[in-house]
């Protein structure tokens, strides 16, 4: 307990302490992710049979027609969430009759709130897949995608373990269940606990189709049934804080001095990178991804006017403070 | 006049109280229509074997339950091992044996337990007992089915100890009397009259307390690791578990309306839902079996 | 006359005040029935409770002055109370049974006791039954639930459940206030054959029961013993002003 209470102390102040903010603001989406999920289909359908409107649609058309406040909803993967965040702060700052309420959930959830009209922009850490912009189609709208930032994926463990680089390969053995001891890779002789995100993280279906399938599209190779599915990027970072047989994966900007990162490398022979801007900048560190925002449609307005000012320098700026990798336009 | 216009407020107060009754049936006669009709067509999206099979992985269409249900049936189960013995004990330590003073501190704080959020619960799992747990158990990690039986063991015992305080305090205190006037000591008195006189009281206590854990979700979506490994012997208490509630909770945000994925969340629901209906039947069932005629006149 | 039981100086507190003895001195014979008269809330109950020690689950704040059964100070805390309340047996104003059935609210005190013996059980049982003139009604169907018998008959059984203990001493409490006449008649009609192995206490729930069946009363009014004398005196020639006010009805 001491231990974790030493740990908060220590963030709280300059940078560090917006990681605590993070932290208690990611587990009040929690809360609130718990409750809106399990009640929403509820009251969505009671109103529905009590025949009023979708109060929760919410068009920025509309709101930026309507004269001087705009307002925004901005939803969708939770990797991007403190990034959003800033940005949406700031933007506010320079802009006051601005207003974007920012929300995270997944990746899967942002994008279901595009379709639904009840977000305007989808923060995604992944492509939307085929069958999102059928369905999207389907409800008017048109998916339009700006990519906004690139992320590396970082190979966790805890700072106790010996081991500092794997290969995709062995990565890929690890997590399907093929390699279940560390002494198998060289390390010591215990237990593999695989960490991973929940399956509506975009984080997570990347890590699938890049890692454990290498890249391979018709590999159906998944996750074995024994890895931990946490609800939250702090939950994997303090697991793999505290105990010796963990390993996680975590967006860059989320990884914290109290674990050890791994140097990945393509494949054995090759050599072997740790995530930074400037091995992601350089198509150097193999797990990293673009992370995107799509709207409805070609952007335009206020909400251009937002999107212009994100890649803009000052926008990227935010990205590069926050452990992701900025865009060059 | 005057009476005429009470009649009439008397009236408009019967009908409103009758609106509020009915109004609430109604809730939840919706509530099971939509749970029905939005779970039932997983029957046809899925091929039954399928359904029933053991390995749950949505995004590439498997859809096996049935580690879901042994994983919510396992914690609970661990959680009633650990608050049953533990919360009728304290239930009756504070009716029977502790002097009034304490008694009247340690009821309202085992009561406050049960206001404790359980999103707070799983904080304190995360950070305490999963790593207590590794290093003491020698286990791989911390966050298993065992953790969340703990920490769901913390939220039933409340409940188990609170009604059932009230049920062993609602036994006559003639009965007591009457067993110490024989010659019989408070242990003997406790065990062969008044636990046996509250039975009914109890069983409530634990099926109520029971009936919490099952549905909980916060917690155990924290702490027991939501891998859904097929349990397959007593051990898999002390392995990562995935429960019902906790892959509702985590899924439903991110699926698509209508989607098979979508339906089997709510058949997940309505599984969930048979479970606390029956756990309820049967306290109703306690609870109202007919008093004997002695027993209504003097108690 | 021996006396069984005497109590000198007695005082007992409440720790909320209320229903206290104060200063109470009286020595009962052993062999006859005592009845102990007056008020609602003159100490009667809390009197009674004194000889099994039943107040110890009472919050008493404070006990003072003497309390001798056979000369032994049962009020030493050293003393086994235990043993103290299988001598001294209560019946209770309501009836109230176990909830066991019929056989076991009689046997429970004994096998309590250590007893194990079948046969002995089943003859304890009977010979408790029989004193407490409920065999006959019950003997067909002694594994029912006593829940099943009519209040008298219950309150018949807290009495055969008590006498099955072979106690010295039997205290009352008011035993007949919740039955019918016919079931009165039949709990007096029992103390009265019982009175010759048994010295009885009893706080009748009405003066004139005390009339009927006792043979010395003890007049209480608000904590105080007034007066102690045969059942002839107390009813004809009361030597205190409030015990002649109270047996006429000037106050009650």
């Amino acid at each position: 307990m001491t231990l974790g209470v030493d740990d908060e102390k220590g963030k709280l102040n300059g940078i560090e302490g917006t990681k605590l903010k993070q932290f208690l603001y990611n587990s009040s989406v929690m809360i609130k992710r718990k409750t809106i999920r399990i009640l929403l289909p509820l009251y969505m359908g009671v109103i529905c049979l009590t025949g009023c409107q979708n109060l929760m649609a919410n068009n920025p058309g509309h709101a930026a027609n309507s004269g001087t406040r705009v307002y925004m909803e901005d939803k969708g993967s939770d990797t991007m969430v403190n990034l959003a965040l800033y940005w949406a702060e700031r933007y506010q700052e320079l802009n006051p009759e601005v207003s974007i309420s920012v929300t995270g959930g997944g990746t899967g959830t942002g994008i279901a709130a595009l379709i639904s009209k009840s977000a305007s922009i989808a923060n995604a850490s992944r492509k939307i897949e085929a069958e999102e912009v059928a369905l999207a189609n389907l409800n008017g709208i048109e998916p339009h995608e700006l990519v906004v930032a690139r992320d590396a994926i970082a190979v966790i463990i805890n700072r106790q373990n010996p081991i500092n680089q794997l290969t995709l390969q062995q990565l890929s053995d690890i997590y399907s269940g093929k390699i279940e001891n560390w002494s198998q890779i060289g390390g010591e002789n215990r237990p593999i606990v695989k960490l991973s995100r929940e399956t509506n993280s975009g984080t997570h279906v990347y890590f699938l189709e890049s890692v454990i399938r290498l890249g391979n599209p018709n590999d159906k190779t998944i996750f074995s049934a024994d890895t931990l599915l946490l609800p939250s990027s702090e939950g994997i970072i303090t697991e793999v804080r505290d105990n010796p047989n963990a390993i996680g994966y975590d967006g860059l900007g989320y990884v914290t001095e109290d674990v050890k990162t791994l140097a990945i490398s393509e494949d054995s022979g090759k050599p072997f990178f740790l995530p930074n801007v400037e091995t992601v900048k350089q198509n150097l560190y193999p797990i990293a991804r673009d992370l995107y925002m799509y709207t409805n449609g070609e952007p335009t307005g206020e909400l251009l006017n937002y999107l212009d000012w994100i890649l803009s320098f000052e926008g990227q700026q935010i990205v590069q403070e926050l452990g992701f990798v900025p865009v060059n336009k | 006049m005057a009476a005429k216009s009470q009649k009439i407020t008397g009236a408009l107060i019967t009908k409103g109280i009758q609106f509020s009754g009915f109004s609430s049936i109604l809730f939840v006669l919706l509530i099971m229509f939509f749970l029905f009709y939005q779970g039932i067509p997983a029957l046809f999206d899925v091929p039954l074997g399928d359904l029933f099979s053991q390995r749950w992985y949505p995004i590439e269409s498997l859809y096996g339950i049935v580690p879901l249900i042994l994983g919510s049936l396992i914690v609970t189960l661990g959680a009633s091992l650990i608050a049953v013995p533990f919360g009728v004990i304290t239930a009756i330590y504070i009716a029977e044996i502790a002097p009034r003073w304490l008694a009247e501190i340690m009821k309202p704080l085992v009561e406050l337990l049960a206001g404790l959020p359980s999103v707070v619960l799983g904080f304190l799992g995360i950070l305490i007992v999963s790593p207590f747990l590794r290093d003491v158990l020698n286990l791989p990690t911390g966050l298993t089915a065992f953790t969340g039986s703990l920490l769901l063991g913390g939220i039933a015992i409340p409940t188990i100890v609170s009604i059932s305080e009230d049920a062993l305090k609602n036994v006559p205190v003639s009965y007591r009397q009457g067993s110490y006037a024989l010659g019989v000591t408070q242990w003997q008195t406790i065990w062969s009259v008044t636990v046996p006189a509250a039975r009914r009281g109890i069983l409530t206590a634990i099926m109520l307390g029971l009936g919490r854990t099952i549905g909980e979700t916060m917690t155990v979506m924290m702490v027991t690791g939501n891998a859904p490994v097929m349990p397959a012997s007593f051990m898999a208490l002390f392995m990562p578990i995935r429960t019902m509630t906790a892959t509702i909770a985590s899924e439903m945000g991110e699926v698509a309306g209508g989607s098979p994925h979508y339906h089997v969340l709510f058949f997940i629901g309505l599984i969930l839902f048979l479970f606390t209906l029956a756990v309820n039947i049967v306290v109703s069932r306690i609870s109202t079996q007919q008093l004997k005629r002695s027993e209504r006149i003097l108690s | 006359m021996t006396d069984k039981i005497i109590v000198e100086n007695f005082s007992l507190t409440y720790s909320d005040g209320t229903e206290s003895l104060f200063d109470v001195d009286i020595h009962i014979p052993g062999n006859k029935i005592t009845a102990l008269i007056g008020p609602a809330g003159g100490g009667k109950s809390t009197f009674l409770r004194i000889f099994n020690r039943l107040n110890d689950l009472a919050d008493v704040r404070e006990v003072r002055g003497n309390v001798l059964i056979d000369d032994v100070d049962i009020l030493d805390p050293e003393l086994d109370v235990i043993a103290l309340r299988r001598k001294i047996g209560i019946v209770f104003s309501r009836p109230l049974p176990l909830p066991l059935t019929i056989y076991q609210n009689v046997s429970y005190g004994l096998e309590i006791a250590g007893e194990r013996n079948k046969n002995k059980l089943n003859a304890g049982v009977e010979h408790a039954l029989q004193m407490a003139e409920l065999w006959e009604e019950v003997k067909g169907r002694l594994f029912d639930s006593a829940y099943s018998l009519s209040g008298g008959q219950q309150q018949r059984l807290c009495l055969a459940r008590t006498l099955a203990l072979e106690p010295e001493i039997i205290l009352l409490d008011e035993p007949t206030s919740a039955l019918d006449p016919v079931a009165t008649a039949k709990i007096e009609s029992s103390l009265s054959e019982l009175k010759n192995q048994y010295t009885i206490i009893i706080a009748p729930h009405n003066t004139q029961q005390a009339g009927r069946i006792a043979d010395y009363v003890a007049f209480f009014l608000q904590g105080r013993m007034i007066e102690f004398s045969s059942v002839e005196n107390i009813f004809t020639r009361p030597v205190d002003e409030r015990t002649q006010d109270y047996i006429s009805g000037k106050f009650g």
